[in-house]
């Protein structure tokens, strides 16, 4: 049993020839907020993958929350405590803001088919407390006004957002962010910092996030992990991470090689 | 912020029970079916009436399929299958029941007991035909898309198959014994003749009303949105936790079941099923009305079965011209609304919703 919300240990996989990610180790106390940075194609979003079962890890344990997750099925990981975003928005798009966070709340009740032909008081009871819960996870985003539209019709903003909520509502101990802040601007960034710190005490739960804004990261990730290539080249804070030379060197090239422009790597998607 | 457990904690008996929710949507259900039984003869002849009963039938295989291609978004072919489980379950049960209590089939004296005994083949067959949702379900696991619609129309050919190799007779009097049964004497690629016509318009738009009413409630649920989760998104349905497996079999389950009472009741309205009813040709259909309704709107599946029995012998005149004028309108149908008639939405979404309950009241029915 381990004290770590997340404790992820050597876990890998590649395909074909290709290592997308490997060794990968992380390991995030209850209530922290760790970030997880790296160049475009340096095998981020894979990581969070093999955490929520998407990809069964080749090698390597994960637990959350001190339950083993790494050999169960995504479902059984969300069940488990782990919840996440998408970086490319994957919002049930022909439901409603309601049903999308409903949806969420769903595996915290029990749906005998049964009870849901008869309606029975029991059902009533349930669908109505996830209603109240859904609407108030919502208000966290001020989405609640918002709730009978159609997810696809949202702005693009809001959509981040709801898929925050959405990863909410299933009552997770861990919450991973695939970068939240993507397409933002900065004044939306801003907002957002705030709402992810919010979150945090609110619903007493873990966070690790991939992004890449630089200034988001630094200004509210405790302890950082960057990945190149699939390998953990530096683990630290923000301050050991931005000092680092094997960090600056992933992102802007070796000293003397020409180099990308790191507001390049801000703006792109892994 | 409190777990969902304390919320449902919170909430007080008198808000949970609703009997008006519970109860009301079935006495509707009768009301419907009663006032169809004693309008419909008033209104038009029996030739109609008998239009009437067929349409029935096929809402509830319309809407019964709609649970698994319109919600979930599997795309099941093989839904003529599991009616035509259902309509020789129905018809043997009636058949070989009335037969071995009274001793001849559709005797008039023998009415009530021959219409407990179609309610029981209408039950036996919606089990059964279940049971072969089950089996279905299980391979639409490991498919997709094309995969899974290939196997599913082979499950329908494979039943037809089956049904062509039943035993070419059908026993008498004398011949009949439950080890006879076994034999499976179906008569084979003739059909199953002399099934009395015990479906009512009653019985058949009772059961079409219940079909709906838990169709709607289902989809109004947390197993409905979970089925049109993995419609929208699979890959972002287990990542809130929805179950693939559970909830694509049940699908499957449930609308196999409903295919089987549509069965049961089709081969009580004076036909004689027979082993092309669980070919492909039938199977189409029933997808017809579906798309042509709108995949997951349960009334769009309604009105797209109404449409597509009517349309039919309305064009009767046309002669043989009635199938091109039929399929032009599809293809107009399918250019100017691709999504169907109403989409993933019921009829009433598109009044106004001010003056009716929605599920921001929590009433629905």
């Amino acid at each position: 049993m381990s004290e770590f919300a997340l404790d992820a240990q050597g876990i890998g996989i590649s395909f074909g020839g290709l290592k997308a990610v490997q060794d990968f180790s992380m390991r995030v106390p209850a209530g922290g907020l760790y970030g997880l940075i790296g160049p475009n194609g340096a095998g981020k979003t894979t990581a969070f993958n093999l955490l929520t079962g998407v990809y069964s890890p080749q090698s390597g344990q994960v637990h959350v929350a001190g339950q083993r997750t790494d050999t169960l099925r995504p479902h059984e990981i969300a069940k488990a405590g782990l919840s996440r975003t998408f970086q490319n928005i994957r919002l049930m798009g022909e439901l409603s803001v309601l049903d999308n966070v409903l949806l969420a709340s769903h595996m915290r009740g029990r749906h005998s088919i049964w009870r849901t032909i008869l309606r029975t008081p029991r059902f009533v009871a349930q669908e109505l407390a996830m209603k109240r819960r859904a609407m108030e996870v919502l208000n966290v985003f001020a989405l609640d006004r918002l709730a009978d539209e159609q997810a696809k019709g949202l702005p693009y903003g809001d959509q981040r957002r709801l898929e925050i909520c959405r990863a909410l509502a299933t009552e997770p101990k861990v919450l991973l962010l695939d970068e939240p802040a993507a397409g933002m601007n900065p004044s939306e960034k801003k907002t957002l910092a705030k709402s992810i710190q919010r979150v945090r005490e609110m619903f007493n739960v873990t966070i690790l996030l991939i992004e890449h804004d630089m200034g988001l990261v630094m200004d509210i990730c405790e302890k950082i992990t960057v990945l190149d290539h699939g390998v953990t080249i530096a683990v630290g804070t923000p301050a050991e991470i931005q000092a680092n030379p094997k960090v600056i060197e992933a992102y802007l090239g070796e000293p003397g090689e020409a180099a990308t422009s790191p507001a390049q790597d801000a703006g792109g998607a892994a | 912020m409190k777990p969902l457990a304390e919320h449902i904690r919170a909430i007080t008996p008198r808000e949970a029970f609703r009997p008006v929710v519970m109860f009301v949507p079935w006495i509707v259900c009768v009301l419907v079916a009663l006032g169809m039984h004693t309008l419909a003869p008033l209104v038009v002849d029996d030739y109609w009436v008998n239009v009437l009963r067929r349409i029935g039938v096929f809402i509830v295989a319309a809407v019964s399929l709609n649970i698994v291609n319109g919600f979930t978004g599997q795309f099941s072919m093989g839904h003529a299958g599991f009616m035509a489980i259902g309509a020789y379950i129905g018809g043997g049960v009636t058949y070989y029941g009335s037969l071995m209590l009274h001793g001849s089939v559709g005797d008039p004296s023998f009415q009530t007991h021959g219409v407990l005994l179609m309610l029981g083949g209408v039950a036996a067959a919606g089990c059964v035909a279940a049971g072969a949702g089950y089996v279905v379900g299980l391979p639409s696991l490991r498919l997709r898309g094309d995969y899974l619609a290939i196997v599913t129309l082979g499950f329908g050919e494979i039943i037809r198959v089956l049904l062509e190799l039943t035993t070419k007779q059908l026993y008498t009097r004398e011949e009949v014994t439950l080890g006879a049964l076994f034999k499976l004497p179906l008569n084979g690629p003739t059909g199953f003749e002399r099934i009395p016509g015990y479906a009512s318009v009653f019985w058949i738009f009772l059961f079409a009303s219940i079909t709906c009413l838990i169709a709607y409630r289902v989809k109004q649920s947390s197993s409905g949105r979970a089925f049109l989760s993995i419609r929208e998104d699979e890959i972002a349905a287990r990542a809130m936790g929805v179950n693939l497996t559970k909830y694509k079999v049940r699908a499957f389950v449930l609308a196999a079941f409903f295919g089987g009472v549509a069965g049961a009741l089709y081969a009580h309205t004076g036909v004689n099923p027979s082993p092309t009813d669980a070919g492909f040709q039938r199977s189409f259909d029933i997808i017809i009305m579906v798309v042509l309704g709108g995949l997951g709107s349960i009334s769009g599946s309604v009105l797209a079965a109404i449409i597509l029995i009517a349309l039919p012998e309305l064009l009767r005149d046309l002669q043989q011209y009635r199938l091109i004028v039929y399929a032009l309108l599809l293809i107009i149908m399918m250019l100017v609304r691709p999504q169907g008639l109403f989409g993933v939405r019921e009829i009433w979404d598109f009044f106004g919703k001010k003056n009716r309950p929605t599920s921001k009241e929590e009433s629905n029915p």
